[in-house]
């Protein structure tokens, strides 16, 4: 609704600087669901913490990993998230309840788990040093399936290290240690194409844009590659005419910087990315190719990078601090919107009285006619729009309110010692604990501090 | 009482010349608050304790709880006299012009109901045989509009003082109240039982608010904090941080951090009355509204204010969230309405309506697109927030100088007794409070009165919450009156059945006496009206 009363639209579409800075621990990978009114942030504990982005508070935290969060992924509806771990499993969470819907063992450590775009009982998952499966958790005993590596003319060793489903959930798009890229047919889990893409360097990321039509690979040799991706649900595909046009190669020729993560912005117009070794967050704009922005945020690298799903808005995880920085737009505060009778003009506007402007008219006859004007035919209520059964679900789903977070957790940053007041709890202790907006928290003039 | 009758002639479909003449009697009677060069008349001061109030002791409560935050409610209250006087001229005024189709709804109380309604059935059988002559009729095709139809259900009796407001849980099961005796009540909106006394604030309360999932009620008092409540148990619900540490006290004076709370504590921040409170539908963001002429935006899961908005500068009367949660509207008695954008906190839109007059309260239409206000000249507005201009204006209650509610309502087919199907859209109508005691309904495009219930209340009825076809409001005389839609299929069935015998002996009986254990479904002087209206129609058809 607020669309219909700010100029945002006018504004620049790419964000221009850091308006929160958000923490819980930890965090290594961060993620938004197709709304993007939630922010699931994985930590280092293994913890998964569901932040609100509209009050840039906790609303849920979901223990049961011990290692590393390696990725997380949202359902469709919002309602479940499944979160993959280095220590052999994954887990899909209920948010519904917070507990357990599924738990998922490897025989291996995950890459990372992704689920399929609307069915939340299947979802793919590439292991580290072990051929990637297609797992199915529609009944309580998960079956898993393994799917192909590489195809089997190409007999170096390799493994896939990164698995994404395609907007349908059709196919699935595969990057492999050597360079490879895939395309698996989620049904018959055989591959259909195969190419290498890069020479001699891993994959280390595969992301798709919000339409599915384009996809980008991040590999080792410094250059992010933006490819179309044809539609490949279309009943007479044939698998031997697949081409994957390349689009364009990002890539730093001076500094020879290698990406550490990348993503699509909302509409795909953006791509943006994190460098090893590098405080700067690079944003190209896909049309031209170019660079348009360089972010300069915190002192520290970024380690993950999440795009909102419709805003301006691009959320980092800090590598030293595990601190969640959100950079976005802030659109100035409008003089006019606050005293009705001013104008903001460009010009000077020359007035012109108008010919009835100060008769006199008596009250009721003005109370009259404005009461007469007032004939408009007019809609209140809702228009009640024709939806399927998953947005019908979506829909249905709303994340509980919970208060007793804080008593779960006593591990917070800030506490309240009466009245109002909030206190850092142990200003030296920076492994766990959250805060919200902490622009001067100490603990970042301490990260600072160590790389000067 | 029916001082409502003259400002029931203003609306629509009245001929002009009797227009202008009503409209000049309510401009004799209150000149100075409608004329654009005084618009602030309504806030000037006034001794508080005027002679006007000892006319009405059971006001003197809340008034008294609220007799520092607006001289204008009192200054309207003592001109009490006044307003009855010009009552006086229009009643008889009424009885000449019974033949208007505006005053269908309306009544005044009179000895002998019979013979009047008899009388004055004639001029309105026109009106009545079209919708009757429809309904017949049943296909689907053709229905004719619904109607509210709302009639007393229950009266709930607890509260000690005047009952500041009365709101229905989404899921339309509970029923919260809160008055000024300090506590709020939590009821069965089906069998009116009070399941929950909520004790806990030190003054007052002005306001409350159900969680989008009903199970949370957020309460503000003059005593300055915002509790929420878990509706289950009635226990404050828990707060994100358990105990305060030993340390806390060197802290305390040099914190900036204003805002949150302790242990399973109030929400604290606001420097005067909280007077208004509204959850945003995900239930994640509470707005509240105070006499500090500030909102603030408070995350509700860990009791965090997360933003102050220099509002106003009046007391914020009433806030509301449109139904995507990106927009706050507040209001206040400096007559402005502001629009909020959640999100940043910047003023998207104000607006004012050139007379200036008072908003004491403000909700969104169920899309979103219009604001709906309540002034204190008389009228309800509906504002399209985006052109900034108003779209309808309402009138016939009586609004001077109280905070008195109202909301959208809507009623379906399926709630009218007719058969669901899928194209049955809810048709929304508009309801408030008056502040003689009534609950006034309008039609929201064509302004006219589709429903009065008179005398609801003993003095003001300050709020009035409609969750489909259950309809509860609260007053003055410390009670909350629940009404039911009965659908005009059902009310026909009944009609073919009874006598007017029957009727009568009904009315003989005490007509709105709540405690009156059988007077559950009864408007009576409507039912009896409408009835004898439907033998006359029968016998014309002889």
């Amino acid at each position: 609704m607020n669309l219909l009363l700010s100029d945002d639209y006018l504004l620049q579409d790419y964000p221009e600087n850091i308006t929160n800075t958000i923490r819980s621990g930890h965090s290594t990978c961060v993620r938004f669901n197709r709304k993007g009114d939630y922010l699931a942030s994985g930590r280092g504990d293994g913890t998964v913490v569901v932040w609100d982005i509209e009050t840039m508070g906790v609303a849920r935290k979901l223990r049961g990993h011990s290692k590393q969060i390696q990725s997380l992924s949202w359902s469709w509806c919002g309602r479940y998230l499944l979160s993959a771990c280095a220590g052999w499993k994954a887990i899909l969470w209920d948010l519904q309840d917070g507990k357990k819907y599924r738990e998922v063992r490897f025989r291996a450590p995950v890459y990372g788990a992704e689920l399929h775009p609307w069915n939340h009982h299947q979802f793919a998952a590439a292991l580290f040093e072990a051929q990637p499966v297609l797992v199915d958790v529609q009944d309580r005993k998960d079956v898993q399936y393994t799917l192909p590596t590489a195809p089997e003319y190409d007999t170096t060793k390799q493994t896939t290290t990164a698995m994404i489903y395609t907007a349908k959930g059709t196919h699935l798009l595969s990057g492999t240690s050597k360079g490879r890229l895939n395309i698996i047919d989620t049904t018959t889990r055989q591959l259909i194409y195969s190419e290498k893409i890069a020479e001699r360097s891993a994959v280390l990321l595969l992301r798709l844009t919000e339409s599915g039509k384009d996809f980008l690979v991040n590999s080792n040799d410094g250059i992010i590659r933006t490819f179309h991706l044809p539609d490949l649900s279309a009943p007479d595909l044939d698998p031997d005419t697949i081409q994957l046009p390349l689009e364009h190669k990002f890539q730093d020729v001076v500094n020879k910087l290698r990406w550490g993560h990348v993503t699509f912005s909302a509409t795909g117009e953006y791509v943006a990315a994190s460098a090893h070794n590098n405080h700067e967050l690079y944003i190209w704009e896909r049309a031209h190719g170019s660079l348009v922005r360089m972010l300069e945020g915190p002192k520290e690298e970024s380690t993950y990078l999440e795009w909102h799903p419709h805003r301006a808005l691009l959320v980092a995880c800090g590598a030293e601090t595990g601190r969640i920085n959100i950079w976005s737009v802030t659109s100035p505060q409008k003089w006019s919107a606050l005293a009705p009778d001013f104008v903001e003009v460009e010009d000077n506007v020359e007035y012109i009285e108008k010919e009835d402007e100060f008769d006199i008219h008596p009250h009721e006859e003005i109370q009259k006619r404005r009461l007469d004007q007032e004939d408009e035919d007019i809609e209140v209520m809702g228009v009640v729009a024709n939806k399927t059964e998953l947005e019908k679900e979506a829909d249905n789903f709303r994340m509980p309110i919970l208060f007793d977070l804080g008593e779960s957790d006593s591990e917070d940053e800030f506490i309240n010692v009466g009245f109002g007041t909030l206190r850092r709890k142990s200003p030296g202790d920076q492994d766990d604990g959250e805060g919200t907006g902490g622009e001067k928290a100490p603990a970042k003039k301490r990260g600072r501090g160590k790389k000067k | 009482m029916s001082a409502l009758d003259s400002a029931t002639a203003t609306p629509f479909p009245e001929p002009p010349s009797k227009r202008r003449r009503v409209d000049g009697d309510t401009m004799n009677s209150t000149p100075q608050y409608n004329s654009p060069g005084n618009p602030v008349g309504a806030r000037d001061s006034t001794p508080p304790h005027d002679t006007g109030l000892v006319e009405q002791t059971q006001g003197l409560s809340i008034h008294r709880e609220r007799a520092s935050r607006s001289q204008s409610r009192e200054r309207y209250h003592s001109r009490s006299p006044t307003s009855s006087h010009d009552g006086s001229r229009s009643r008889s005024r009424s009885r000449s012009r019974s033949r208007s189709r505006s005053l269908s709804r309306s009544r005044s109380r009179s000895p002998t109901p019979y013979s009047r309604s008899q009388s004055r059935s004639r001029s309105r059988s026109q009106s009545i045989s079209r919708s009757q002559s429809a309904q017949p009729t049943p296909p689907s095709i053709h229905r004719p509009p619904i109607r509210p139809n709302y009639q007393p259900h229950l009266c709930l009796k607890g509260h000690m003082k005047a009952i500041s407001q009365v709101r229905i849980s989404p899921d339309g099961r509970w029923i919260a109240s809160a008055s000024a005796d300090a506590t709020a009540k939590i009821w069965d909106a089906a069998t009116g039982e009070c399941l929950d006394t909520i004790v806990g604030h030190m003054a007052g309360i002005s306001c409350l608010a159900w969680a989008p999932d009903s199970n949370t009620i957020a309460t503000g008092s003059d005593d300055k904090a915002i509790r929420l409540w878990d509706r289950l148990t009635g226990n404050p619900a828990h707060a994100a941080h358990s105990t305060p540490d030993a340390t806390g006290k060197e802290y305390r004076g040099s914190s900036t951090i204003r805002g949150g709370r302790t242990g399973n504590g109030p929400l604290l921040g606001h420097h005067n009355y909280v007077y208004c409170l509204a959850f945003s539908p995900k239930g994640n963001i509470l707005a509240s509204g105070s006499y500090d002429e500030a909102v603030f935006l408070w995350d509700v899961r860990a009791g965090r204010l997360m933003r102050s908005l220099p509002a106003h500068s009046d007391p914020v009367s009433g806030i509301g969230f449109c139904n995507d949660g990106t927009l706050v509207v507040s209001c206040s008695t400096d007559g402005l309405i502001r629009i909020w954008d959640t999100s940043t906190g910047q003023c998207l839109r104000t607006l004012v309506h050139e007379d200036n007059p008072a908003v004491t309260n403000v909700c969104f239409s169920p899309n979103g697109r219009f604001v709906l206000a309540f002034n204190l000249d008389n009228s309800i507005r509906l504002w399209d927030y985006v052109s900034g201009s108003v779209k309808k204006t309402y009138q016939g209650h009586k609004n001077k100088g109280f905070s008195i509610g109202g909301c959208f309502g809507a009623l379906t087919y399926a709630d009218d007794g007719y058969e669901a199907d899928k194209d049955d859209k809810p048709q929304p109508f508009i309801v408030s409070a008056s502040e003689d005691g009534d609950v006034v309904m309008w039609d929201v495009v064509d302004k006219r009165i589709v429903q009065r219930i008179t005398g609801a209340h003993d003095g003001v009825c300050f709020w009035v919450d409609v969750n489909r076809e259950t309809m509860v409001s609260c007053g003055q005389d410390n009670t909350i009156k629940v009404f039911r839609h009965r659908p005009s299929r059902q009310l026909e069935a009944q009609l073919n059945g009874t006598t007017p015998n029957e009727v009568n002996g009904h009315v003989e009986e005490d007509r709105l006496a709540p405690d009156d254990g059988d007077a559950m479904a009864v408007d009576m002087d409507m039912e009896l009206q409408r009835q004898i209206e439907g033998e006359l129609v029968k016998e014309e058809q002889f």
